[in-house]
């Protein structure tokens, strides 16, 4: 048995020594064993021959054509076409209720709210890929009121959060689906918060419920008559803040 | 000496190979959240460098865990996600041997979850280990080194697939996706020593299958 463990030992640092593994006085040590046993030799001889044959025939499979955009998709690099499969979806979203428990409720959107969703997302990166995310910048939310005013039917409520670690950065004008809406852009620490208020004439208050997409996270909530969705990079613990403090501050403070 | 001893082969193993300066990545070490924001790098264009360039590999390492194309594509899509939620984390470094051990992991817990059946295989896997060896490996009769050079490959990727997991991964991890073994100890969270004999045993465990079914 002595023999067949040694022997044993001997072999796995000829199985080193062939992965280029071994430091030089042990390789030296092994090439000695080689030139002084046969049976070494030979076992030496078919581990090279299996090294061979893996690297010369075994079929490299490449992974499936949509693998990477799938991939890319799941992360919110890219706006998936299809939905991602069930399994992903249903984590992230326990991944949020968990998030979220307590503070606010999940809800399931309809499509519409999905559609608009949608929009906001995608608004949203197209700011940020833009040299400026806004078309107005100022801190002044006097300045940032009154532009909207010629612009679109109604300007939205802006309210100075800068005291609050969120100062107005400026506004811009997005179109979701065919109507133009105006977002709000509020800074916080290197993130920028988009938000956006929708006509929502017919729905019912209601208070913040988070949802993910594209990576991003996004609050919505709704009131009088105008939804409004913060959607950011921000933690969603800072985006529950913003949305807490814009929803409880009064405009004229 | 004996399997036992093998444990202490980190000594024979080059001082600061060439693996070993490269796995910083694996250790707990973190970025500060402020280093990575004067990069001036979002954590999508930290994926797209650190993720995205193994993706072949990923997939390759979860095809042969969990033996199916689809159940591949799924792990690889979860252990991106698990990628991309610690990336603003890691370090720079071997972000390969990162990728793969996310990989690993998520193939065993998702096998765990949606096929129990092989959970027992996986589970049980160091006790089957030394009785499959007892039984299998001091069979001494040894095959042709011109019976291991003509096999084909339908007859090599079979001999891979029976092997035991942990044989098998270690193998893949080795000969077909090249990695040091100081890596591969860390991608499967054991001793180099282990590391070794398990890459050893399956090896001869395929030379052993391919040259009894082509003889």
């Amino acid at each position: 048995m002595m023999r067949a463990a040694s022997f044993e030992d001997a072999t796995l640092r000829v199985h080193a020594y062939v992965d280029g593994e071994l430091d030089p006085a042990n390789a030296l040590g092994v090439e000695a064993s080689l030139a002084g046993d046969p049976a070494l030799a030979a076992e030496h001889e078919r581990i090279e021959a299996f090294r061979r044959l893996v690297r010369e025939r075994l079929p490299r499979e490449a992974p499936p054509l949509g693998l990477r955009t799938r991939v890319e998709a799941a992360v919110g690099m890219r706006h998936p076409r299809v939905q991602p499969s069930w399994r992903a979806l249903a984590a992230s979203i326990a991944v949020t209720a968990i998030l979220t428990s307590g503070a606010t409720s999940m809800v399931v959107a309809p499509s519409q709210v999905n559609a608009t969703r949608e929009g906001i997302v995608d608004a949203h990166i197209r700011s940020l890929m833009a040299s400026q995310p806004i078309d107005v910048a100022s801190s002044d939310r006097h300045t940032v009121k009154p532009w909207f005013n010629g612009r679109i039917p109604q300007a939205p409520r802006v309210v100075d959060l800068g005291k609050n670690d969120f100062p107005l950065v400026g506004g811009r004008i997005d179109v979701v689906g065919a109507t133009p809406v105006p977002t709000l852009v509020y800074g916080h620490g290197k993130h920028l918060i988009s938000l956006t208020a929708v006509p929502a004439a017919s729905q019912a208050n209601s208070v913040p419920s988070l949802s993910e997409a594209g990576g991003y996270n996004i609050f919505r909530w709704t009131e009088d008559g105008v939804a409004y969705w913060a959607i950011s990079d921000a933690s969603t613990t800072e985006l529950d803040k913003f949305a807490e403090l814009f929803r409880t501050t009064p405009p004229n403070q | 000496m004996s399997i036992a001893n093998l444990q202490d082969q980190n000594k024979l193993i080059r001082a600061g190979n060439r693996s070993g300066g490269r796995l910083q990545i694996l250790s707990t070490e973190t970025k500060k959240p402020d280093d990575r924001m004067a990069d001036g790098e979002n954590d999508h264009q930290r994926f797209a460098r650190l993720v995205l360039p193994h993706l072949d590999d990923a997939y390759s390492l979860a095809r042969w865990i969990t033996a199916n194309r689809a159940d591949a594509e799924d792990v690889v899509q979860d252990a991106s996600l698990r990628a991309f939620r610690a990336i603003a984390n890691v370090a720079e470094g071997n972000s390969r041997a990162w990728v793969l051990t996310i990989v690993r992991n998520t193939a065993y817990t998702w096998l765990r979850k949606n096929r129990p059946s092989a959970l027992v295989v996986v589970d049980d896997l160091e006790a089957v280990e030394s009785a499959q060896v007892a039984a299998a490996d001091l069979d001494r009769e040894t095959p042709e080194t011109a019976l291991i050079a003509k096999a084909d490959a339908a007859s090599l990727e079979a001999a891979i697939a029976e092997l035991p997991p942990t044989y098998r991964e270690t193998l893949i991890l080795r000969d077909v996706q090249g990695l040091g073994y100081r890596e591969i100890s860390q991608v499967t969270g054991v001793p180099i020593g282990t590391v070794m004999s398990r890459l050893a045993r399956g090896r001869t465990r395929i030379m052993k299958t391919i040259a009894r079914k082509s003889s």
